[in-house]
């Protein structure tokens, strides 16, 4: 059925977005080395600007610790500054609509949900939302959890690389993220998409007359190209509107679709290039993007079985299949914009955005989806290097006692913060709410919002009917556990394994094409471990039974 | 010279302990006790499950919401299951904890009390006889020549050569001088020494293993720890998914019944692995005991595994440590036939290697004096080692007698006197030794003896003098030889990806010849004591796990700072002390089979773990979708595969868990099968058998059971 | 080396940031699409008898059953396009209430067809093109409906 157009357009679209991954790779690298370059000349004295007002001294070299309590408190400070305004944004100005105050709970949901790099949305964003939270709270968490998950990610690379004598220091690391990759992206990225036509605007909504005598409607223009480049850069999600991706308005054809797409998958792909560039060895770098990216075509592949037909809660512009594709690309990339709704599709579709959600690394969300990658590694390669007849290593170092519990620790956590809360909002009936009950489909669509939350995804069922205190809270909490739970504990890996020398070793070699056939394996099998009886009462559940309700 | 003497190990004779043997099963049943079995959580967690499904099976009503009644047959078999189960766990512990006290007796038998002369008084005249159990630490002895040395002891005084073949297997004599250690079950074969006993007779090596072997206390190794933090790890994550099904099913209704939950609980948890982690460990032990290896710590064999760099002696582990002729050299006006007749004549009694090898010489280069028959070797003087020479006195002989020995090309030669008629001497004195030994001994010393002697050298050879009725007339070259197999083994160190460094105090000529030959690539030449510890110190700054052996005082820094120091037997106490192993048989070749006992030991733990968690998967495809029977089962049922009914389902899948645990037992006990090959082949070929071979498996073996309890019908 | 503060360096940064890429970012980016780029930047509306009738991008209701109606049930409700399947469905439909030749239904939808890239080519029109079409051909029908 795959037309040579067709095929034509998704190798362009791969194509361009390995090539631009391979590319920015190369940039990156230069902006996280210590060494100079001449683009200093043009970033340096705004950096240093930076610095000075922050109060930061960028010579500070950060052990584990430190990096992560600069990151605790950085985002903490940052999701309080968001609670506040979205608190108070009916008497901030810039709200030419006259958005009233959001209550606390939803104030709270949307801090922790934007700076947790979710952007799991209870409110419809075209009319909760000031211009001035949409600017000052949407986009400025997008861009901080953007640059904080990037930081994180470039310490753990550090770690495991070696090659420093601590983590880095993650005031600096912040700020060059901003500064030289984040900012510069996202400006040229929303020009683009403003020529493509997504507006960009202060002048509030306007009401027209239609074509039809006595007809009108609302122009809810405002500055979304603004938004919606970060929100994809950054795989953030969510969206200016409550529909995100599937609004004319941020997504207004075709070509805004593949364009929007490509630059949510451009840095995720780029880090693992990143990676073998700061080992010097491409072919570690080559594992780890292999692996991703066919987990993510066997993602693709399990959506692609049921033939999805465009139907309700698609937009015919984009089609069935290109919808399918988005919905599984977003959550292989913890991105979670939508451009059609999840009630629309085939339930193999939804369990294809559980296996990215669940795995997290394929390749994940912007930094943290490498973090979670380097994570299956170290737990592979010791659960199947031992049989090397060796110690297992990688990268050259052994792995010990303790990275195998700390790695535990942040594979456990994730069916820890997703079952929990399924469970008792079962338990305590808080499903009814949200106008669901106990069948499977209903089961599906809260194990799916706090799959959602805990993979820092954010997309989800409810919508802006999750906007209850019990699920605010929840998610919420569910969203920062996910959020900061791996991020501690693989800044601990790498913290622990930063210091430990380097050899070259006849250990099991995790460079090689076998290896990374395991890994895959490995990865996958761990998922279904996990979650297979869930996902089985769930979503398979509906697609054996054909879409009835089930139970 | 056909044999491989430096590479026979003395078997013992371990007789396998039966499966059916009482002591084993009671201690196994012993072992079920929570009090003891808490300390496995994976083994602890099962038996809880056993418990909890045995109330089930007494009063079902207890917790009717994940009960029935009608159910109680059911919950009396996967009970009985479970307690199997833990049994199979117990079990493979004591059958393991039996072989390794079995190889203890086997060894306590080597240990005799042995008579010893203990010297009680200051002036040394007074001796008691004692026997080995009365001695202590410091006590002086006196052993004389032909007596079994009572006890691990060190020489103050003397040097004799020591026959520690009933230790090793091996009939060498060692030569052993002041500050030197002689073990306890050689024998004196020369000389007599005066030594002091280094040990208690409870801390001998021999009661230190066995000491080991017997403790049930073992620390764990660090990737035994890191082993069991993963089961815990897996162990956490189903308990949560369990827990999480149960409180599910409960409030959506989902007709679970809770032995069923047990059961998928009890098949995913890694029980496997789980039951044999400690028989893995144990087993490791035992084998290294069974080639007479005393480990120090676990951590060791481990780290031998490991290993980068193999630090090898060239003498006596690549080299036979012996030397043989290879050349006959004349001084002056004699010919080389002079040389090798009077070497052939002084050797003939000379039963050391050296003395062997030059007979062998002569023989082959056609030295043999044609009067050897008529002349009779009136005296011959032996090796000693404070004389550093040997040698034989000779007198023409009335009547023709036969060499000893069959070597009968001689038998009907004419003899002739050979030695100069007209002499009224007709005693001969030819004496073989160290050129400057010889040289203080004799009357006339060629000029620039000095000189050719070390020109002779220079390749790295052995230079022998001999002398003749008081003149020296020749030098004998002897070279130590390469070990048959050594060849063999070095490549499959290398193979191994293991980088063997040879270490010797040869000149660099003869190490660069004789590493070429056995295809070593790293040596060190004109080594000093000391250049063994720089070695490893440098190798280990490259990041490079140190295996080496030693057994001088000198090497105790090297043990110490190696990861794996094996240390000899035979060696001196700070060297054993140093080290983290000790080989009783003193051979420096072990240090090979070392290293890959420690390579299967870790395979195994990774086969086992990997199998265990990869068995999961097909579990999960037989029991979940049967699992629910409140939900459309039609539906789910397309998930199940093997389409067994629930019942049979979940038996067959415990049944399998159960029983995959003594199929298992022999693996864990002998290890995962190893052949010297790069890490990649292997672990390539240990993921296809344990980790592919682990998810198929259980299928089969599943639909295998299912068949045999369908058609046993009655369930 | 001096630290930097661990209680005043968060929140310090946090400003920073905050002026930077919530307040700085789409204010320069808002400035520029609107000196560049206006059209766009305002939502590419759209003009009718020189009268400003919305935006092209979101759907327009239709209650006149002689217009193209657009779908309703969409991600986001504001789906602006149909099928052509859809649309030729609703061609012989507005040719019965309105007389306009089926031909000529034709040839709008057929010059307004826009194809999918990808994969299955789903052909789409959009209804506003072929409504503002219908009212310029036949202003004797729609001048009644139209603004």
């Amino acid at each position: 059925m795959i037309t040579t157009s067709a095929a034509f357009i998704i190798v362009v679209e791969f194509g361009s977005v390995l090539i631009g991954g391979w590319l920015l790779s190369s940039y990156l690298l230069k902006v996280y080395s210590t060494k100079r370059t001449r683009l200093d000349r043009i970033f340096g004295p705004i950096e240093r600007t930076i610095y000075y007002l922050g109060g930061v001294n960028p010579y500070e070299e950060m052990g584990w610790k430190a990096y992560l309590r600069s990151v605790l408190a950085l985002n903490a400070v940052e999701a309080a500054i968001g609670f506040v305004l979205l608190l108070y944004q009916g008497s901030l100005p810039l709200n030419p609509m006259h958005a009233p105050d959001m209550s606390w709970s939803l104030s709270l949901n949307t801090a922790l949900s934007f700076s947790s790099n979710t952007n799991l949305q209870h409110y419809n964003g075209g009319s909760a939302l000031s211009y001035m939270s949409q600017m000052a709270v949407i986009q400025f968490l997008q861009f901080t959890s953007a640059a904080t998950g990037l930081s994180v990610g470039i310490a753990i690379f550090r770690g495991l690389t070696g090659k420093t004598k601590g983590l880095g220091n993650f005031y600096v690391d912040y700020t060059r993220t901003l500064v030289r990759v984040l900012i510069p992206l996202s400006g040229v990225t929303a020009l683009i998409l403003i020529f493509l036509g997504v507006p960009q605007s202060l002048n509030g909504y306007t009401i027209f007359k239609t074509l039809e005598i006595g007809g009108s409607e609302i122009v809810k223009s405002g500055p979304i190209a603004s938004l919606v480049s970060i929100m994809q850069l950054g795989t953030n999600g969510g969206g200016y509107f409550g529909a995100n991706a599937a609004n004319p308005l941020t997504n207004p054809s075709q070509i805004t679709n593949l364009f929007e797409l490509a630059i949510m998958m451009l840095i995720p792909t780029s880090l693992p290039f990143l990676f073998g560039r700061m080992l010097g060895r491409m072919k570690e770098g080559r594992t780890i993007i292999v692996a991703s990216y066919s987990l993510y075509f066997i993602d693709l592949l399990i959506a692609f079985i049921p033939i999805t037909h465009i139907g309700q809660g698609m937009e015919v512009r984009f089609g069935a299949a290109s919808s399918v594709f988005w919905t599984v690309t977003t959550t292989a990339f913890t991105t979670g914009s939508l451009n059609a709704n999840l009630s629309a599709f085939n339930p193999l579709v939804i369990l294809a955005g559980f296996f990215g959600m669940i795995i997290q690394a394929t390749p994940g969300g912007i930094g943290v989806g490498a973090m979670y990658m380097l994570m299956y590694v170290i737990m592979t390669v010791f659960i199947v290097g031992l049989m090397a007849g060796r110690t297992p290593e990688y990268l050259g170092t052994k792995i010990n006692a303790s990275d195998v519990k700390l790695a535990i620790i942040a594979f456990l956590s994730h069916p820890i913060i997703i079952l929990i809360p399924t469970v008792i909002t079962f338990a305590i009936g808080a499903q009814v709410a949200v106008g669901l009950g106990t069948n499977s489909l209903s089961f599906t669509q809260i194990l799916y919002e706090y799959t959602s939350a805990a993979a820092n995804n954010g997309s989800d069922f409810l919508g802006s009917a999750g906007n209850t205190v019990y699920f605010n809270v929840s998610t919420g909490i569910v969203m920062w556990l996910g959020r900061f739970i791996p991020i501690a504990v693989m800044l601990a890996i790498a913290g622990n394994m930063v210091q430990r020398k380097r050899y070259a070793s006849e250990a099991l070699r995790t460079d090689t094409l076998a290896f990374t056939a395991v890994l895959i394996v490995a990865i996958f099998i761990l998922a279904v471990l996990t979650f297979f009886p869930f996902l089985a009462i769930g979503p398979i559940l509906s697609y054996l039974e054909g879409f009835k309700n089930g139970f | 010279m056909d044999s491989e003497p430096h590479f026979a190990v003395t078997k013992f004779k371990i007789t396998k302990p039966k499966l059916y043997k009482m002591a084993i099963i009671k201690d196994s049943i012993r072992r079920l006790s929570p009090t003891l079995l808490y300390k496995n959580v994976v083994m602890f967690i099962v038996e809880i499950c056993f418990v909890i499904v045995a109330v089930m099976a007494i009063d079902p009503s207890l917790i009717p919401e994940v009960s029935s009644i009608s159910e109680v047959p059911f919950y009396i078999e996967v009970a009985v299951i479970l307690i199997l189960t833990v049994w199979f766990s117990t079990l493979s512990d004591s059958i393991a904890e039996a072989q390794i006290k079995n190889t203890a007796s086997t060894l306590r038998k080597i240990e005799k009390e042995v008579p010893a002369r203990k010297i009680v008084s200051e002036d040394r005249r007074e001796i008691s006889e004692v026997t080995s159990k009365q001695l202590k630490k410091g006590d002086l002895l006196l052993i004389k020549k032909g007596d079994v040395v009572p006890i691990d002891c060190e020489v103050m005084e003397g040097i004799a050569m020591v026959d520690e073949s009933l230790l090793t297997g091996e009939s060498v004599n060692v030569r052993k001088s002041v500050g030197t250690t002689v073990l306890g079950g050689s024998m004196i074969t020369s000389d007599s020494i005066i030594a002091r006993v280094s040990v208690n007779p409870s801390d001998t090596f021999l009661n230190k293993l066995i000491r080991l072997v017997e403790s049930s206390s073992r620390p764990k190794t660090p990737n035994e720890r890191a082993v069991s933090i993963l089961l815990a790890g897996f162990t956490a994550i189903f308990s949560i998914i369990v827990i999480s099904i149960l409180a599910l099913s409960i409030i959506l209704k989902l007709g679970l019944d809770l032995s069923v939950l047990i059961a998928l609980y009890v098949s995913l948890l890694p029980t496997t692995i789980g039951a044999l982690l400690p028989a893995i460990g144990i087993s490791g032990i035992n084998r290294m005991s069974e080639k007479r290896i005393i480990i120090k710590s676990g951590k060791a064999i481990e780290a031998a595994g490991d290993t980068d760099s193999l630090l090898l002696d060239k003498t006596g582990t690549i080299t036979r440590g012996m030397r043989t002729a290879i050349e006959y050299i004349p001084l002056g006006k004699h010919t080389k036939r002079d040389v090798g007749e009077a070497a052939f004549m002084s050797s003939w009694d000379d039963d050391t290697p050296e003395g062997k090898s030059m007979v062998e010489l002569a023989y082959q280069e056609g030295f043999v004096p044609h009067e050897f028959a008529i002349i009779e070797r009136i005296k011959f003087e032996e090796f000693s080692a404070s004389t550093r020479k040997s040698g034989a006195s000779l007198q023409e002989a009335s009547e023709f007698f036969l060499p000893k020995g069959g070597k009968g090309i001689l038998q009907h030669k004419r003899i002739r006197r050979k030695y100069d008629p007209e002499s009224r001497e007709d005693e001969i004195d030819i004496i073989k030794g160290a050129p400057d030994a010889i040289k203080g001994i004799v009357k006339t010393v060629p000029l620039n003896f000095d000189n050719i002697v070390d020109e002779a050298a220079k390749s790295g050879d052995t230079i022998m003098a001999i002398a003749e009725g008081g003149e020296i007339i020749g030098l004998i070259r002897l070279r130590d030889e390469v070990k048959p197999g050594i060849k063999s083994r070095i490549a499959s160190i290398k193979n191994m990806g293991i980088k063997p460094v040879m270490i010797t105090g040869d000149i660099e000529v003869t190490a660069s010849s004789i590493s070429r030959e056995v295809g070593i690539d790293d040596y060190v030449s004109r080594a000093k004591p000391e250049t063994k510890y720089d070695l490893v110190k440098q190798e280990q700054s490259r990041g490079r796990i140190v295996a080496m052996i030693g057994d001088g005082t000198n090497d105790a820094p090297a043990l110490a700072a190696s990861d794996v120091g094996i240390a000899m037997a035979s060696g001196t106490e700070p060297a054993k002390e140093a080290a983290n192993m000790v080989d009783l048989e003193s051979n420096p070749a072990k240090i090979i089979d070392v290293v890959m006992m420690g390579k299967q030991i870790l395979m195994t733990r990774g086969a086992v773990t990997t199998f265990s968690i990869a068995n999961d998967v097909a579990k999960y495809f037989v029991i979940v979708p049967v699992m629910f029977t409140a939900v459309a089962l039609s539906s789910l049922s397309k998930l199940n595969l093997l389409h067994l009914t629930p019942h049979i389902a979940v038996l067959s899948a415990l049944i399998f868990n159960a029983l995959i645990i003594p199929f298992l037992i022999p693996l864990a006990l002998r290890g995962a099968e190893f052949k010297p090959q790069s890490a990649m082949r292997i672990f390539l070929k240990n993921v296809f058998l344990y980790g592919l071979g682990g998810v198929i498996l259980p299928f089969a073996g599943i639909a295998a059971i299912a068949f045999v309890i369908t058609h046993l019908g009655g369930i | 080396m001096k630290k930097s503060n661990s209680l005043t360096v968060p929140i310090r940064i946090a400003l920073v940031s905050l002026v930077a890429c919530g307040i700085l970012f789409p204010g320069v980016v808002t400035s520029i699409a609107q000196l560049a780029m206006p059209v766009q930047a305002n939502g590419s509306l759209i003009s009718f008898h020189n009268t400003t009738i919305g935006s092209s991008l979101i759907a327009q209701d239709f209650n006149y059953s002689g217009f193209f109606q657009p779908r309703n049930d969409s991600a986001s409700g504001l789906d602006p396009d149909i099928t052509v399947q859809n649309a030729t469905q609703q061609a012989s439909k507005i040719h019965n209430v309105t007389g306009i030749s089926m031909a000529y239904l034709d040839s709008i939808i057929k010059e307004n067809t826009k194809y999918t890239l990808f994969f299955f080519g789903t052909a789409y029109v959009n209804v506003l093109d072929l409504n503002i079409n219908l009212a310029e051909h036949y202003p004797a029908i729609y001048d009644r409906y139209s603004v």
